[in-house]
């Protein structure tokens, strides 16, 4: 009975560091609560699994997705900068619903003079207007984009009936298409394309150099076919120029013809090289397939500066086929020269390729093509092999990516020089815009929903693969340090990462530099990169070729790491809360045998006393008054009652290895912030030599706000530090030092060593 | 061929902000250290931007932050910082001392003082920078006094801010 009862108080001494202070109750009655836990399961905000998006996170066994395959012919008018086409859609049912019309996406339409774009944003004069934006804003003269369709017709040449509601068209089939079948169907249209240099345009358009020679970057440009799935329907929320879109896989034929001078690349194989290059060229184009370590010309600056001067009549065209890929485009230009390297990905060989005018030459002869190869080789690694033949980047003065081909800023000046941040915005929009491949040309989230899907999570691999290519430019770490500035502004101009895309403030931040933050810090604090790299390979290669959800990337996160991070997507991709964890107390501990108050305290409540408290040994703090200063020098060992526990408990050889602590402190840990992180901590002792702790997350599972934990020592600490490399977005570190300095703001530094200097 | 230039300045980089995260952005963060007395200042912006708003005004070229920058490159922040950052303490115009810059990465931080200042019953900031040459310049202010912290985002259409405490 006694041991029993022994058994309880030390249960209830260690448990209950303190005494719970008796208060009487209050009289309001304390309401009822909801499970208000930070830890609380995403049961009731993740949709519930089923056959199609299962419980792991993976694709269902009933999972279906629709197949379009396109044969287009287009024709690319130089003189008046306009673009026809003529497009046979074949539509695979694959799901089992039977579907009365089919929904295609015109996203020139935003371009239209009737779009509603320019009517939702608001605000006052702008601070400029250039004479273009002057023209169309105010004198009535808006440009003429948009599609024109000249018609919509079946497989045997019958008009079919349709309705276009600005950026979507609805195909109102003949006969409802049933599961499993497929509908034929032509679309013939064409529309002006816009100058992307005059009128703000950020995606495709063309742009004429000061040599009169003119550059296309072409693409959204032809009647696509909406998703239908599942989740959401038909995908065909309306394009008002942010958020951007997702497509049906599918196999494409396209032929574009182009004036004779021009050189063209794109999505997809070309078919004809002997057709559209000269004798020398398919040899370089051949040859490069095997060259791996430089990139090497197949047209060169010198035959791009002959097809400038040349003013030509007649056309060539270009034939291209691609396989399984969500979405076509191409750029083209009498001025581009063409450098190409092969890359090898384990057991197969894809090209890198880069297409520039002279005004990008020397910056992007020296990178880009390399830049193309870093980023295949890296997202492959973290991802799977890059399955497509090429890809290619286009000198474009924008930043866009579609498969296999990306439009990517950066030209040099007059004199063909660049400076060191040239190059650096070019290893990024290239690292950026080839890595889309990944996500979400191949990974195919819906944009338009959720733009950190592929935004955010394309901006996580960025981070690894820019420092693989330039490290120094690129260090890896300062990330989670970074965020903290959007993270700790005005909370009514913030949304969580969880939001449509064209409601988001703060575009940039939110759906890039948040969630590819987030990610950062689960793979190199939180889940450590083995854990993180196998779950993230997994979600990457189930998903490859498929339309997943927030839900298959949470749930296979988690699958795949046995790691709950329930409690992190909640907190940083579902609020706007912020981190900020701080030290607040320490206090200092000696052993003792003799009973402290407290425990005599305990003792008194079962109604026993002192003499019946079995041998112990105890802490006391070293500002309590029952504290003596002979305490400080009393070694663990000193203690008879230990000794002779050891003498009797352990061999000699287990007694070696035993070391007792000289010292227990007492760390208060506050958390100021609503996110919950883990807790490191860096102490440093006495004699100079420093030792990390790191609390996982769940240290908050049970109180919220404040966590006490003893820490037994051998030396002395001197001083604590918590998050000591900034890893957890901490927003305030003013309270992560013990003991409490006046610390010098930075502000501080800068002037004294400016005074100093 | 000037005007070409001036639209390519003007409209061009601009258009990386939806599809590339290069943001427009400034940011200043304004505290008042009560037991200094003063109200220390930093204000960063991307040094291309910068660079290009100082070459179009006095119609140089630049190159900060590079070995060919010239060495009064001071004289030209603080002339810009001067009729384009306007601060007012207590109703009154106030002016800072420029104590220095740093460079950052791709940013430059200004460092500005304004001391003697007792108490701080309101602050009037005026940024216009950038604005000149970036439609979709946001500039913010963060400014951290009397045991508060408050964030203003100003732009084209609003370059002031007030806090009265």
């Amino acid at each position: 009975m006694k041991k029993i009862l022994f058994a309880i108080l030390t249960i209830a001494m260690i448990s209950t560091p303190f005494f719970a202070q008796e208060v009487a109750p209050k009289k309001d009655k304390v309401q009822g609560h909801y499970n208000i836990s930070k830890f609380k399961q995403l049961h009731e905000e993740l949709p519930t699994p089923n056959k199609e998006h299962n419980a792991a996170g993976a694709p269902g066994n009933e999972y279906t997705q629709q197949k379009v395959d396109y044969k287009i012919n287009i024709v690319l008018n130089d003189e008046n900068h306009s673009i026809s086409g003529n497009e046979t859609i074949t539509y695979h049912n694959n799901s089992k619903d039977i579907l009365e019309y089919l929904w295609v996406q015109l996203d020139q339409n935003k371009r239209a003079p009737d779009s509603k774009t320019p009517d939702i944003s608001g605000g006052g004069p702008s601070a400029l207007y250039s004479p273009a934006k002057f023209i169309k804003n105010f004198m009535g003269k808006p440009f003429q984009g948009g599609f024109n369709i000249d018609h919509v017709k079946d497989a045997n040449g019958k008009e079919i009936n349709y309705m276009i509601n600005s950026t979507m068209m609805r195909i109102n089939l003949p006969q409802p298409l049933a599961g499993g079948a497929t509908f034929v169907f032509n679309i013939k249209w064409w529309y002006n394309i816009n100058n992307y240099r005059e009128e703000r345009e950020d995606r495709s358009g063309y742009e004429i150099f000061e040599d009169g020679n003119s550059a296309y970057a072409i693409a959204q440009f032809y009647p696509r076919l909406c998703v239908y799935n599942n989740v959401e329907g038909w995908q065909n929320m309306q394009f008002w120029g942010r958020s951007e879109f997702a497509l049906e896989f599918g196999d494409y034929d396209v032929s574009v013809t182009t004036p004779k001078n021009f050189i063209l690349n794109g999505t997809g194989t070309l078919q004809n090289p002997k057709d559209v290059l000269t004798t020398k060229q398919v040899r370089r184009y051949k040859d490069a397939q095997t060259t791996y370590d430089n990139p090497v010309y197949i047209v060169t600056p010198e035959e791009a500066e002959l097809a400038s001067k040349e003013k030509s009549d007649t056309t060539k065209t270009w034939k291209l086929s691609a396989k399984n890929v969500r979405d076509f485009a191409f750029a083209t230009s009498p001025k581009y020269m063409w450098d190409a390297m092969a890359v090898k990905l384990n057991d197969k060989t894809v090209m890198a390729y880069s297409l520039f005018p002279k005004e990008g030459k020397e910056l992007w002869e020296a990178h880009a093509t390399r830049i193309v190869a870093n980023t295949l080789k890296v997202y492959s690694k973290h991802t799977f092999d890059y399955p497509y033949p090429h890809a290619t980047s286009v000198n474009v003065e924008m930043g866009m990516e579609y498969p296999m081909i990306s439009f990517n800023y950066g030209r040099v000046d007059k004199n063909g020089s660049y400076s060191e941040r040239a190059k650096k915005g070019l290893i990024h929009v290239i690292t950026h815009e080839v890595g889309h491949n990944f996500f979400p040309m191949i990974v195919n989230s819906d944009e338009r929903q959720w733009a950190w899907m592929d935004e955010g999570i394309n901006s996580f691999v960025e981070i690894i693969a820019q420092n693989s290519y330039a490290p120094e430019l690129y260090p890896i770490g300062d990330q989670p340090k970074n965020i903290t500035h959007y993270m700790s502004g005005d909370q009514e101009r913030l949304s969580p990462i969880m939001s449509q895309g064209g409601t988001i403030f703060n575009f940039g931040a939110n759906a890039y530099e948040k969630p590819a933050t987030g990610l950062f810090i689960l793979r190199q604090t939180i889940m450590g990169p083995e854990l993180f790299d196998y779950a993230f390979k997994t979600y990457a290669t189930r998903w490859a070729f498929k339309h997943p959800t927030p839900a298959d990337f949470f749930r296979t996160m988690e699958d795949a790491s046995a790691m709950d991070l329930d409690w992190f997507w909640r907190g940083w991709f579902y609020t706007t809360g912020t981190n900020d964890i701080g030290i607040k107390d320490v206090k200092k501990y000696h052993i003792t045998d003799k009973p402290t108050e407290r425990t005599i305290n305990v003792y008194k409540r079962y109604g026993l006393t002192i003499d019946q408290i079995p041998p112990s040994l105890y802490l006391i703090e070293e500002d309590s008054e029952e504290f003596t200063e002979d305490l400080k020098n009393k070694k663990a060992e000193d203690y008879a009652i230990l000794k002779e526990y050891l003498e009797n408990n352990f061999s000699a050889e287990e007694k070696a290895t035993l070391k007792a602590p000289k010292y227990f402190y007492e760390l208060t840990f506050e958390k100021l912030g609503d996110l919950i992180m883990p807790i490191i901590v860096e102490f440093e002792y006495d004699d100079g030599t420093k030792e990390r702790k790191q609390y996982p997350a769940e240290i908050w599972r049970l109180n919220n706000k404040e966590i006490i934990k003893v820490f037994p020592s051998s030396k002395a600490i001197v001083k604590i530090t918590v998050d000591p490399d900034e890893q957890t977005a901490d927003v305030d570190t003013s309270n992560n030092i013990w003991p409490k300095t006046t610390t010098e703001t930075k502000f501080d530094k800068f002037k004294k060593n400016q005074i100093k200097g | 061929m000037k005007r070409v230039k001036i639209i390519t300045l003007l409209l061009i980089i601009p258009l990386f902000a939806f599809t590339i995260h290069k943001n427009y952005t400034s940011l200043c963060e304004i505290e008042f250290v009560e037991n200094k007395q003063t109200i220390q200042i930093t204000l960063g912006m991307f040094i291309e931007d910068i660079e290009n708003a100082l070459d179009k005004d006095n119609d140089t070229i630049l190159k900060i932050a590079t070995k060919y920058e010239l060495e009064n490159i001071d004289t030209y922040f603080e002339e810009y910082l001067n009729s384009h950052l306007k601060i007012s303490i207590n109703n009154k115009k106030s002016f800072y001392t420029y104590i220095g810059k740093e460079y950052d990465d791709d940013i430059v931080r200004f460092y500005l003082e304004i001391t003697d200042v007792t108490k701080l019953a309101s602050i009037e900031v005026t940024n216009t920078s950038l604005l000149k040459y970036f439609e979709e310049q946001q500039n913010i202010i963060k400014i951290k006094a009397n045991k508060k912290n408050k964030t203003f985002y100003l732009d084209g259409n609003t370059d002031k801010c007030l806090l009265n405490y």
